[in-house]
């Protein structure tokens, strides 16, 4: 959001690189990575290993673990607590 | 072997209380937190609180955090983020994870303030990519600036539903309904009230019946349900959205405490199993209290109060209180507690709740409220006008009138109160009113126009003489007007005030503006 | 009763309603009961998110007040947590 009415202008923060499935994108230093998917227009995270449904961020606060995905390396996790690193590698499971 | 006098496990508003009452009166706190931000639900809360001074009524809910924070290290308390506490055991040791290190802790007294976890919603299709918790598309929207989609259908009109709904309006999005399954709104009415003119349609029986997309929501089917909540076929309606928020309850975070043996009881009102305690917030396991949502899903005003109980039971219990001390400190929160959840409290004899009566009563529904000044009044000069017609624990417009024109009392619950004759209507009292229910009526603007000075939270803020649609309070055009003045210094926290200028047939109608442009981008 | 239709109630193991209410048509009365015969409730979020919807299902179907449907036990760790960093233990 460029100008919000309570938070006002955001305060230019540092950009960070990410990997999705290999494909470079940016983001704000300092947010979760869901976050930053969801601002690049990512909305499926994962597909389930049962059905091969599509899943997303569900809750955004770590409890319902749907927004899984592997990142450098380390399985199943939840992108809506963790925040992103420059260069970041994130994986979806069979997408 | 980490060892602490109390420990608090959550950061939010209660536990924080507790550290503080604690930690004034000189116990050793520490308090634990999984996320990397401290604060729990204060710090995506945007719109200002309800309550009273002790609850920093009037202040958006992201400062109360800060201040709070602030006050507590002050007072030394130790704060530990990206901390989990995974489990609680025998003896009130508790097991936190932080770093990927496994650090066991050992408390003589814990507070557990966990607070509640978002219920869900099943209806066909409430899997896919789009369908999300209303606290969590507001934890995107808030606190990390991004929308999670641009056209949403609100599932519940409790106020996380009604203030989530606004907040998305506010950061861009478009909310094409809100649906509530019960006959009546959930929330507070001046939640309502604010979303309501800005023409989001509050559907009331009906429910999801499925949600389809490819890969993410494209489409809701909403359906009228009967008074045994059972769907009535032939009454689906669909609409096109792109995300879908669940604001359907939230239920009591009592894992630890149900660990460690506490018991728990099930209270429907409270948001499902509570973990029992007594009046101290003690639980049925000595020394091991709980304070906040977790202990039944109230009110941040509630949880800050049960938060204090909590801190000044265990200074008490620790021998660092005196007992009549405590007990004076602990009986004016218990007082406080009862104004909040509406009991009544008599602080003074059977006080006199009406006020100004208008002759005519007339289609306005707040006309006769004690808040509203008589047609007499109005037509002498601009005067406010408070459309609050709910007793809830509300009273910063007690405060904010320099000429003391609104009262309010105590309890709290008590409607405002309006001296028309002190109100030279200034339009002061707009930006202080947590509910954004008060408004300045001139009908002596000029023979043929009145002027309305109502609040606008939104960007793009109006220009000076810029043509507007004048909106009523189900948000439907009903004429067009002029802006010509837009105040926002910065006392006004954030609440920008609109003067327009219009028909006079329109002004006890006219309570909200709708620019004729688009304005937001997304990020 | 085809087991892999219909509306998903455990997100995380993708245990369908269905399954839920045959687990209930077999006798299972507690939120254990269902989560030990279609491991509703077994996965990532332990529960988290379906635990509710589970004991409303049971509340409906058993005719019992939800109040008085047996929660599922809690059991360390509430959070997921990798096994190697519960055993890296601070002295």
């Amino acid at each position: 959001m460029k100008d919000h009415p309570i938070w006002g202008k955001r305060d230019p923060i540092r950009k960070v690189t990410l990997f999705l499935n290999g494909k470079e994108m940016q983001a704000f230093e300092g947010e979760p990575i869901a976050a930053a998917l969801m601002a690049n227009g990512i909305r499926v995270f994962r597909k389930t290993r049962k059905r091969g449904e599509p899943r997303g961020v569900f809750c955004a606060i770590g409890r319902c673990t749907d927004c899984i995905m592997t990142v450098d390396g380390v399985p199943n996790v939840r992108t809506c607590m963790v925040l992103v690193k420059e260069g970041m590698q994130i994986k979806s499971e069979r997408v | 072997m980490e060892q602490r006098q109390v420990v608090v496990v959550g950061c939010g508003p209660a536990g924080m209380a507790s550290a503080i009452a604690a930690a004034e009166a000189g116990a050793q706190v520490t308090v634990l937190d999984e996320n990397a931000r401290p604060g729990g639900q204060l710090f995506k809360q945007i719109h200002k609180f309800f309550g009273s001074k002790e609850h920093y009524a009037g202040m958006r809910g992201f400062e109360i955090g800060t201040r709070m924070l602030k006050q507590a290290e002050d007072l030394g308390v130790e704060v530990w983020l990206n901390s989990v506490v995974y489990g609680l055991f025998e003896d009130k040791m508790l097991g936190i994870i932080q770093d990927n290190t496994n650090i066991p802790m050992k408390a003589d007294r814990i507070v557990l303030a966990t607070g509640a976890s978002e219920n869900a919603l099943t209806f066909p299709g409430w899997t896919l990519p789009g369908v999300m918790g209303a606290g969590g598309a507001q934890t995107m929207v808030n606190l990390h600036g991004v929308l999670p989609g641009t056209k949403c259908l609100m599932v519940g009109s409790g106020n996380v539903g009604l203030i989530v709904s606004y907040q998305l309006i506010q950061a861009g999005a478009k909310v094409v309904a809100i649906v509530e399954a019960d006959s009546k709104v959930g929330g507070y009415k001046v939640h309502a009230d604010k979303i309501r003119r800005l023409g989001v349609p509050i559907l009331l029986s009906h429910t999801v019946k499925e949600a389809k997309g490819k890969d993410s929501v494209e489409e809701v089917t909403l359906i009228c349900v009967d008074r045994q909540w059972q769907p009535i076929p032939g009454t689906e309606q669909t609409h096109s959205v792109d995300f879908v928020c669940l604001a359907v309850g939230l239920t009591p975070l009592t894992e630890l405490g149900s660990m460690a043996h506490c018991q728990s009881d099930y209270i429907a009102k409270l948001g499902g199993f509570t973990l029992t305690h007594d009046e101290n917030m003690e639980t049925t396991v000595p020394g091991i209290y709980v304070a906040g949502d977790c202990a039944g899903v109230e009110e941040a005003s509630i949880a800050m109060e049960q938060g204090r109980m909590a801190g000044i039971s265990i200074a008490e219990s620790l021998g660092l209180i005196e007992k009549s001390a405590g007990e004076k400190k602990k009986a004016m929160i218990r007082r406080r507690l009862d104004e909040l959840r509406g009991r009544p409290v008599f602080y003074e004899s059977a006080a006199d709740q009406g006020g100004p009566q208008s002759p005519t009563g007339g289609d306005n529904p707040f006309r006769k409220l004690p808040g509203y000044p008589s047609e007499e009044r109005i037509q002498g000069g601009p005067v406010a006008v408070i459309e609050c017609s709910e007793e809830i624990p509300c009273d910063p417009c007690a405060y904010i009138c320099s000429r003391e024109a609104i009262s309010v009392g105590r309890p709290m619950t008590k409607l405002p109160q309006l001296d028309s004759e002190k109100c030279t209507g200034c339009g002061l009292c707009i930006p202080g009113c947590p509910g954004l229910a008060i408004f300045i009526v001139d009908k002596t603007y000029s023979p043929l126009e009145a002027l309305v000075q109502l609040p606008y939270e939104f960007k793009p803020l109006p220009k000076m003489g810029e043509q507007v649609d004048c909106l009523d309070r189900q948000g439907k055009k009903v004429t067009e007007g002029k802006v010509i003045k837009v105040t926002n210094p910065s006392r006004f926290d954030r609440t920008p005030v609109v003067s327009v200028v219009f028909d006079k047939r329109f002004a006890d109608d006219v309570r909200a503006i709708s620019l004729r442009r688009k304005g937001h981008g997304r990020r | 009763m085809d087991e892999d239709e219909g509306m998903i109630v455990c997100r995380c193991e993708e245990v369908a309603q269905s399954e839920i209410l045959k687990a209930i048509e077999e006798g299972a009365r507690t939120v254990d009961g269902v989560k030990r015969r279609t491991r509703a409730g077994m996965g990532l979020c332990q529960g988290r998110t379906c635990r509710r919807i589970v004991s409303k299902i049971i509340a409906t179907e058993t005719q019992q007040p939800i109040g008085e449907v047996m929660p599922s036990t809690f059991r360390p760790p509430v959070r997921p947590i990798a096994i190697g960093v519960l055993a890296n233990e601070k002295e």
